[in-house]
């Protein structure tokens, strides 16, 4: 490839003006955010920017009212998950009507990418965001998060809840995607069979 | 030779089959929950229909028999709007808890439904009809509610154990599968139960919640349980061996395996599982690193030259035997396999389905590569008498065998390759840590003389490894190097010198395996000769 020969205009006039113009531009800030508090600083940590309803932060466990985990270990958001970052080990339950719940559930914060898919996936909305952002610790281990530590973030979670299905209906992109592979491949038009 | 037509391709079949064996030979997948290609027809499911053209009704593909010059549609408008209406009707009283069922993931209902049904259920979850769930039948799990009355199980239970345990029960919507008295399941098949059953009804108990089946990998194998050498699927996860499954073989064991056989996954991730080598400071154990523990047995071999004998053990692969029987003859030492006379039960059942009394996965292996030679009797009159200096067992078999103590103990230097710790391994001198079936590349050679292949489906533990390497280590140290790397390379020298196995190499004995011709003695009791 040849090489692109750029020639720049190095013609520019000097002088005062636009220096002096790009000063007054940083001192009326700076009186700005001094007298007026109107700048874009805030004062982290005792003030926080506020987040979107849907902001996704760290995850909470959502728990049934006798406090058991709402989570049935169907593993659907660690087969989701593109980080790998959930670890789930099933047990079972005595309850015959709920059989299944998870005896350990971890996520490995410093591996997860916050993309909520693991939220899309949940058909029990068990877990949820919160609109944390926080995210310090001295070790790495105690940034694995367990599954008591993920059920208790309901109260703990100081923003409140973030990205969680309830806004919109996630299964529906799923099933329409499914329904248009059936009218694209096999010439089936979905919908009720023919009385 | 009937011709007919099936979605526009023109095939010819042999006389009286059917059109959903007819399919499935050619690649077209008919919807169908009650077939199976191993339990006779029952035709319950009705979900198999296809049209036919000039019947005046759709026809079932699983119990229409292909005529000449039929014309067979399996996904036009009519056939694929009777699949929807008959998966909705199965689907009426299904639970849907697809989260919590362990068949999610190789569920019938779920594929088809995904591919045939997408439509919208017209029952409320609460106006379902309940049955009963979670209940206990010993090795399986039946949950009623599940079950799409395909009698899959029922005819499993008459025509293939003739134990008759599951019947149906109840009218109508009310109709649940169930044993007498709602027993458990006695015989040594109950797995299977869980694999015919096409949705989560009857699952298995040792595979209860504990992996969804889509993490993971599949690998084919071969049982080393007993001398049927059933094919089997390893189904592994990160290098951890969670269930095993049968692999249909119409020749051996068609789609069945039994429950020790499915069992055996649990004796390969143990603590007993030796992963490191080591040798006898006198009284007291040391661990060594494997390629020292073999440069000992190499120089304890040179000094011992012809002075040295050798038994190799049924439980290894046809590469394993041929590079022990390499180092045996390249020794000019003493050479048998037959521990306790595995010969004699090659061929004796213990029940009416699969297992044999021989609970080695290759006797006949032994037998056609001629590890029979001096009798195990032979060697150990000659360790009596001080004329074996060195001693090598592939197997711990001779070590548990009470009245080769004694002469063991006669045996300066005895070295042995164990998979598993045990107490016998005490009257060796030098352990070296060997992988197991399921952990190397090999084949193995079925008491109908079918030679099959178990690919390696997890790593071995540490530092053990396949018997064959530590075989050919040992030959090369001792200069009589093979030139092979791999147990494919090895299997296509033993094909060359073994004169059954000519011509075969791991392509030619592909998904199924390759028979030779049935052994001239039955009874193995003389081998023939080898190479």
């Amino acid at each position: 490839m040849a090489t692109r020969i750029v020639t720049v205009d190095r013609n520019t006039r000097p002088g005062v003006g636009p220096i002096l113009l790009g000063m007054w531009i940083t001192l009326r800030n700076m009186l700005q955010t001094l007298f007026q508090r109107k700048g874009a600083t805030i004062q982290y940590p005792e003030e926080n920017r506020p987040v979107s309803t849907r902001y996704r932060g760290i995850h909470i466990l959502t728990v049934r009212q006798d406090g058991s985990p709402k989570c049935v270990a169907c593993y659907m958001c660690a087969t989701v998950c593109p980080a790998e970052c959930i670890y789930i080990e099933a047990g079972e339950r005595p309850e015959k009507s709920i059989e299944k719940y998870p005896t350990r559930f971890e996520i490995d914060l410093l591996r997860c990418v916050y993309c909520g898919f693991c939220v899309d996936a949940c058909p029990e909305e068990a877990i949820i965001m919160s609109r944390e952002n926080n995210l310090v610790g001295t070790t790495r281990a105690e940034l694995v998060i367990d599954r008591d530590r993920l059920m208790s973030r309901a109260e703990t979670a100081e923003h409140g809840a973030g990205y969680r299905p309830d806004e919109h209906d996630v299964r529906r992109p799923v099933r329409l995607a499914a329904l248009d592979r059936l009218s694209k491949e096999h010439g089936i038009v979905p919908g009720m069979p023919k009385r | 030779m009937p011709k007919f037509t099936i979605d526009g391709k023109e095939l010819e079949v042999a006389a009286g089959t059917t059109v959903i064996q007819a399919a499935s030979a050619a690649g077209i997948d008919i919807p169908h929950f009650c077939w199976h290609p191993d339990l006779p027809v029952d035709g319950n499911c009705r979900m198999c229909l296809v049209e036919v053209e000039k019947a005046p009704k759709l026809q079932i593909a699983c119990n229409t028999q292909v005529t000449e010059g039929m014309v067979v549609h399996t996904s036009s408008p009519k056939a694929a709007e009777a699949h929807r209406t008959t998966l909705e009707l199965l689907l009426i009283n299904h639970p849907i808890d697809c989260p919590v069922c362990d068949q999610a993931g190789e569920c019938y209902l779920q594929d088809q439904y995904m591919d045939h049904g997408l439509h919208d259920a017209q029952v409320e979850i609460e106006h379902k009809v309940h049955k009963r769930k979670v209940a206990n039948l010993g090795p399986i799990m039946l949950d009623a509610e599940r079950c799409v009355l395909c009698s899959r199980c029922l005819r499993f239970e008459r025509e293939v154990t003739g134990t008759n345990l599951l019947e149906f029960k109840n009218r109508g919507n009310r109709t649940e599968i169930t044993t007498f008295d709602g027993g458990p399941i006695t015989h040594e098949y109950a797995g299977n139960l869980a694999d015919v059953c096409p949705v989560g009804a009857l699952l298995s108990h040792d595979f209860r919640f504990k992996m969804r089946v889509w993490f993971l990998e599949q690998t084919e194998s071969v049982c080393g349980g007993c001398s049927t050498g059933c094919n089997t699927w390893i189904d592994a996860r990160d290098g951890e061996v969670q269930r095993i499954r049968p692999r249909r073989n119409v020749e051996v064991n068609k789609s069945w395996i039994c429950d020790p056989g499915r069992m055996l996954y649990k004796q390969f991730h143990v603590p007993e599982r030796l992963t490191g080598a080591r040798a006898k400071r006198g009284a007291n154990w040391e661990g060594v690193a494997l390629e020292a523990a073999i440069d000992e047995l190499a120089a304890k071999l040179g000094e011992a030259g012809s002075a040295s004998a050798f038994v190799a053990t049924p439980q290894a692969s046809n590469e394993d035997l041929f590079a022990f029987k390499a180092l045996a003859e390249a020794q000019g030492g003493q050479l048998d396999f037959r521990v306790g006379n595995p010969q004699d039960k090659l061929h004796v059942r213990i029940d009416e389905v699969l297992q044999r009394a021989d609970r080695n996965p290759n006797t006949q292996g032994c037998i056609d590569l001629g590890m029979g030679k001096d009798g195990v009797d032979a060697i150990l009159v000659a360790c009596r008498a001080g004329a074996v200096k060195a001693l090598v067992l592939q197997g711990p078999e001779l070590l548990r065998a009470a009245e080769a103590a004694d002469a063991i103990a006669k045996v300066p230097f005895v070295a042995v390759m164990a998979t598993h710790e045990e107490p016998a391994l005490a009257l060796a001198h030098l352990v070296l840590p060997a992988a197991l079936w399921v952990e190397a590349d090999g084949t193995y050679t079925n008491y109908q003389r079918r030679v099959q292949r178990a690919k390696k489906a997890v790593p071995a533990p540490g530092d053990a490894k396949p018997r064959f390497e530590l075989a050919l280590g040992l030959l090369r140290r001792r200069g009589h190097a093979l030139a092979v790397v791999s147990a494919r390379d090895l299997f296509v020298t033993l094909a060359k010198s073994v004169p059954d196995y000519t011509n075969l190499d791991y392509k030619a004995l592909g998904f199924g395996g390759r028979a030779l011709a049935t052994a001239p003695e039955r009874a193995g009791a003389s081998a023939p000769a080898g190479a």
